[in-house]
């Protein structure tokens, strides 16, 4: 009684807001009636066709409302309402579509912005396509150069290309001379070098074609680093005169902010190249002085074509060669991109790979879950379809859901794949081109976002777009078959691609182990590299540097605590080392050694103390020793490599040899020691062999102007560093010092290695959280949708065991399935990766049992917690709903 | 009752259109005037009429406002506005266009079975 006085009263307070249309329709029946009881109709039977003729009410007011302009506006805010609210009845399906989102998104997005930096983005040249580098390449030197000779000759000869111009073959130290000297690094190009790179400086001008000429007006560019950072960006600049190592020119021009040598080189300052033909003709044995060549190619010129003409202008050329260098020099020609990708390139495409396959990963994912919420919500779609609701309500419904999902997993994607660029950055080798300047790009976000959010729309919508029959308005397990299928492929797919992600980035985790932990050959801890570079132009005499250096080596060795201080002129195992081509050596007494053959070796010219501060053993004979400095004999002290090649089967003790390209003539050297192997040809490569020179007191054992001094020291580099430092500039006080622990220069070496294996793991991982997400959600879901089947095997006697193993034998059937075709498809690409690995194999046994087991645990892991939540059932509850 | 005739597609609003142009109505004189004019011929359902004046009003052809009916009752009148006026016109030569190519259609094939 009470409750309906209640009721009641509720609906005259909240009772629906009459409208308009109300009253009308409420008008149009009125009279309609009236007008049969004027007609002597019985009211209520009046009142009854009254109604019959009109039709339903409600539709008819949708079908007003539908009118309205905005009308849409306010079902997508319905819809939107109404799928928030299943996304809160259902979190674990939210979290996990979220969370696979933003894995996916992010990781693809933040790795790709790094990787297309490197892969896909164009050169900083228009039109960069056209512009390749061409030239001689050797075993000593893979990057293209050209003879100055023959370049004259090529630059007249050739039809292919709309310009061809050259550089310096590297940047060399210089001075800026001014009231405090500054060691910069200078280069020089042809008036015609930023023309042809379609580049112009961005203060002032070009060289002119009368400055690039032998004795033209002096001149220089500068680049902007030094305009803005050491002239204060100084609007008046093209007005100074600079000193460059004590010539004085004019400052012409800056180069743009961005600009790029196409060696990737930075310099401070250009001067014009001024070639002189007549020179050329005569320096270097008549071959002239080497350089790099670039050229643009005609339009509608291939490569290929241009190879083609230039070939025999080099076959030409090569007749000149010594016969020795004939048969190991080439003609090479390849686009700018080419030259400047060449090591970044394979890391890049396998990092692509990963992209690719965490993206299906997360693809599969969403689609997974969509299917499965799709299929649950069969019975919800058929009760809506019921009462009224078209099918193109129902897709709009899903549509919005999907892209609500999307759009959160989207955004929370942008933010992890943002943070993922700075790491990545932050992490990134210097050696790497243009990683500096990555950054997030949106439309690889976009291409990311659009892929994932494809996946779930298109499999979101596969539930929406069958037609909702009757049956699944009765049907309790309403759970198709076919999709039950289709989901189980997904996760079992999921798991053989992380599979195959895992392996990749266990055999580089272990290539890279392998390279921290190789023996090197030498110590590295506790010595110091101390890199000292004498301007040529006022140490330009040999006697002069050997001075210099003479000197500072004994002041060092007179420093507390020293115990060792080797000079040489590089330092294993990587950067900058003299090479000779094996074949070059000649050994007193024996046949000389075919040309072409053997490779190349590595030549250091050290003092006694080099083998001591690194701690190289001296295997066979004995080291130098400071009285053989002043004596008369060239001694060589080779590697074991090195005896092993030169003399198999022998004592090398004693005998005599021409080292080749350093020393083709005189007197032969005498070896007179075995050193141990050292690892020279950077951290991952087969070693060469080695032959060490002593480096005696005499001005012409030191040409060159850049030696290394190694200090092993009792004291930290700490403390010796500023009293090295002192040293130096109390010899002179205007050169630079640069020192650093040697370790830290390893360290440095492995930092590639170290980011490739960073970034491929944490893709694996990535890869392999996604799967298991999969895996588990999948497990889940299916669990709960057999909460009945599971209550009534309960009834029926089934123990908690049996259900557990039940769902678990029913997972792990997906997880062997897919470890097996991934471990097959792992092996198969592996070979992928084989430039990127170093002392291990494709086939490494360690890596695929190991990652199988990872995997197998995690699935295991992602299969139990759900099927134990699903042995918890109670029967009697179990069977009592529905 | 008499046979109703399925409106042709877009007719309704022309009907409309001219009824309204007569005199403001309210929706209920707007079928029993097509209802009355047409013979008993077109009978518009409530279900199509309603959607249409909404449509029409939101086009802003016509106009509505409460007025108190004869029998003191209040009810929504229509009236056509200025552009309702125009496009009645334009409605009214593309029927005529229509209706004399029919009719020139369906006189061929009447003399062709003759």
């Amino acid at each position: 009684m009470i409750s309906e006085i209640l009721t009641r009263l509720r609906f005259l307070i909240f009772r629906k807001r009459r409208t308009e249309l109300d009253e009308e329709i409420e008008f149009h029946l009125e009279q309609a009636i009236t007008t049969r009881i004027a007609a002597g109709m019985d009211p209520a039977e009046a009142r009854r066709q009254a109604l019959i003729e009109f039709g339903g009410v409600e539709p008819t007011r949708e079908r007003c409302e539908r009118q309205r302009p905005a009308w849409w506006i306010g079902t997508v805010l319905q819809d939107l309402h109404y799928a928030s609210r299943g996304f809160g009845r259902n979190p674990l399906f939210t979290i996990t579509v979220l969370l696979t989102l933003a894995l996916g998104i992010g990781a693809t997005t933040g790795v790709f912005s790094v990787v297309d930096r490197i892969l896909f983005r164009p050169l900083p040249y228009p039109d960069a396509g056209r512009i390749v580098s061409l030239g001689f390449v050797h075993s000593l030197e893979r990057q293209e150069f050209v003879m100055g000779r023959f370049y004259v000759e090529w630059e007249k000869e050739q039809t292919f290309f709309s310009a061809m111009s050259a550089q310096s073959t590297g940047v060399h130290n210089c001075d800026l001379v001014e009231n405090d000297p500054m060691q910069l690094s200078c280069i020089s190009f042809q008036a015609s070098f930023l023309p042809l790179l379609g580049i112009s400086p961005v203060v002032g001008r070009n060289f002119l074609p009368e400055e690039d000429r032998p004795k033209g007006p002096p001149v220089a560019m500068i680049s902007f680093g030094l305009w803005k950072g050491h002239y204060n960006s100084d609007p008046h600049i093209l007005d100074r005169t600079i000193n460059v190592n004590g010539d004085s020119a004019r400052v012409v021009g800056v180069l743009p902010k961005d600009f790029q040598f196409p060696t990737l080189e930075s310099a401070d300052i250009i001067t014009p190249f001024a070639l002189d033909p007549a020179v050329q003709q005569t320096v270097n044995g008549g071959f002239g002085y080497p350089e790099r060549v670039f050229a643009r190619l005609k339009p509608g010129v291939s490569v290929a074509q241009a190879y083609a003409q230039m070939l025999p202008l080099f076959n030409d050329d090569i007749k000149w060669f010594p016969p020795s260098a004939k048969s190991e020099t080439h003609f090479s020609i390849r686009t700018l991109r080419d030259r400047e990708m060449q090591e970044a390139r394979p890391v890049a495409w396998v990092l692509f790979g990963f992209v690719v396959a965490v993206l299906l990963i997360a693809c599969a994912n969403v689609a997974g879950l969509m299917m499965a919420r799709g299929a649950g919500r069969q019975r919800e779609f058929a009760v809506r379809s019921a009462i009224g609701a078209t099918r193109g309500r129902l897709i709009r419904q899903a549509l919005t859901e999907a892209l609500l999902l999307s759009l959160a997993g989207g955004l929370a994607g942008l933010a992890i794949a943002q943070a993922l660029v700075m790491v990545f950055v932050h992490l990134a080798p210097t050696g790497i081109p243009f990683i500096g300047r990555a950054h997030l790009d949106l439309r690889i976000a976009a291409f990311a976002a659009l892929v994932s959010c494809l996946c779930g729309v298109i499999f979101g919508l596969a539930t929406a777009l069958q037609k909702p029959g009757l049956a699944a308005l009765n049907a309790k397990a309403s759970m198709s078959r076919s999709h039950a299928f289709w989901r189980r492929s997904l996760v079992t797919a999921q798991i053989a691609i992380s599979i195959i992600l895992l392996s990749g980035a266990a055999l580089l985790l272990r290539s890279f182990t392998k390279i921290e932990e190789q023996n090197l050959g030498m110590r590295t801890g506790g010595v110091l590299t101390v890199n000292v570079a004498l301007p040529w132009w006022r140490y330009n005499t040999d006697q002069k540097v050997m001075d210099f250096y003479l000197r500072l080596e004994s002041s060092l060795r007179r420093l507390p605590g020293t115990r060792a201080v080797g000079l040489t002129d590089s330092i294993p195992p990587g950067g900058w080392q003299s090479d000779f081509r094996f074949a070059d050596v000649h050994v007193q007494g024996k046949p000389p050694i075919p040309p072409g053959s053997g490779g190349t070796g590595v030549g250091r010219s050290v003092t006694p103390d080099y083998f001591r501060a690194l701690n190289i053993p001296i295997v066979r004979g004995r080291n130098f020793a400071d009285a053989d400095r002043t004596g008369n004999e060239r001694e060589v002290i080779i590697s074991r490599l090195m005896a092993a090649r030169l003399f198999p089967g022998e004592d090398s003790i004693g005998k005599r040899l021409l080292p080749g390209a350093q020393i083709r003539s005189g007197a032969p050297a005498i070896i007179v020691g075995v050193a141990d192997n050292v690892k020279n040809n950077g951290l991952t490569e087969q070693s060469d062999p080695e032959m060490y020179t002593l480096r005696r007191s005499v001005p012409g054992d030191w040409s060159g102007n850049h030696l290394m001094v190694i200090v092993d020291s009792a004291m930290s580099a700490v403390a010796i560093e500023p009293w090295i430092r002192s040293e130096v500039s109390s010899i002179d006080r205007t050169i630079p010092v640069e020192m650093e622990p040697l370790d830290q220069t390893l360290n440095r070496l492995a930092d590639r290695p170290r980011f490739e294996t960073t970034l491929l793991g944490f893709f694996a991982l990535t890869g392999l959280v996604l799967a298991v997400v999969g895996l588990y959600g999948l497990i889940a879901y299916m669990t709960t949708q057999r909460t009945h089947e599971i209550g009534l095997r309960m009834a029926l006697g089934a123990t908690r065991s049996h259900i557990l193993s039940m769902i678990a034998t029913d997972g792990l059937r997906m997880v062997l399935v897919g470890l097996a075709v991934g471990l097959g498809a792992a092996l198969a690409v592996s070979h992928m990766l084989k430039t990127l690995l170093f002392q291990v194999s494709i086939y490494d046994p360690f890596t695929y049992i190991a990652v199988p087991l990872l995997l197998s645990f995690a699935a295991l892991v992602a299969i139990l917690i759900p099927a134990r939540a699903g042995t918890r059932v109670e029967p009697a509850v179990t069977l009592r709903a529905d | 009752m008499p046979q109703s005739t399925d409106l042709l597609q877009g007719t309704l609003d022309l009907l409309i259109l001219q009824t309204l142009a007569l005199a403001p109505m309210h929706g209920w004189g707007v079928a029993q005037r097509i209802q009355q004019l047409s013979k008993d011929v077109l009978q518009i359902g409530q279900g199509s009429l309603y959607p249409a004046l909404y449509r029409l009003e939101y086009k802003g052809w016509i106009r509505s406002e409460w007025q108190i009916t004869e029998n003191n009752r209040r009810a929504k009148y229509y009236r056509l506005t200025r552009t309702g006026r125009k496009q009645l016109v334009a409605e009214l030569a593309g029927w005529d266009r229509l209706s004399s190519a029919i009719a020139s259609v369906l006189g061929r094939a009447a003399e062709a079975s003759s």
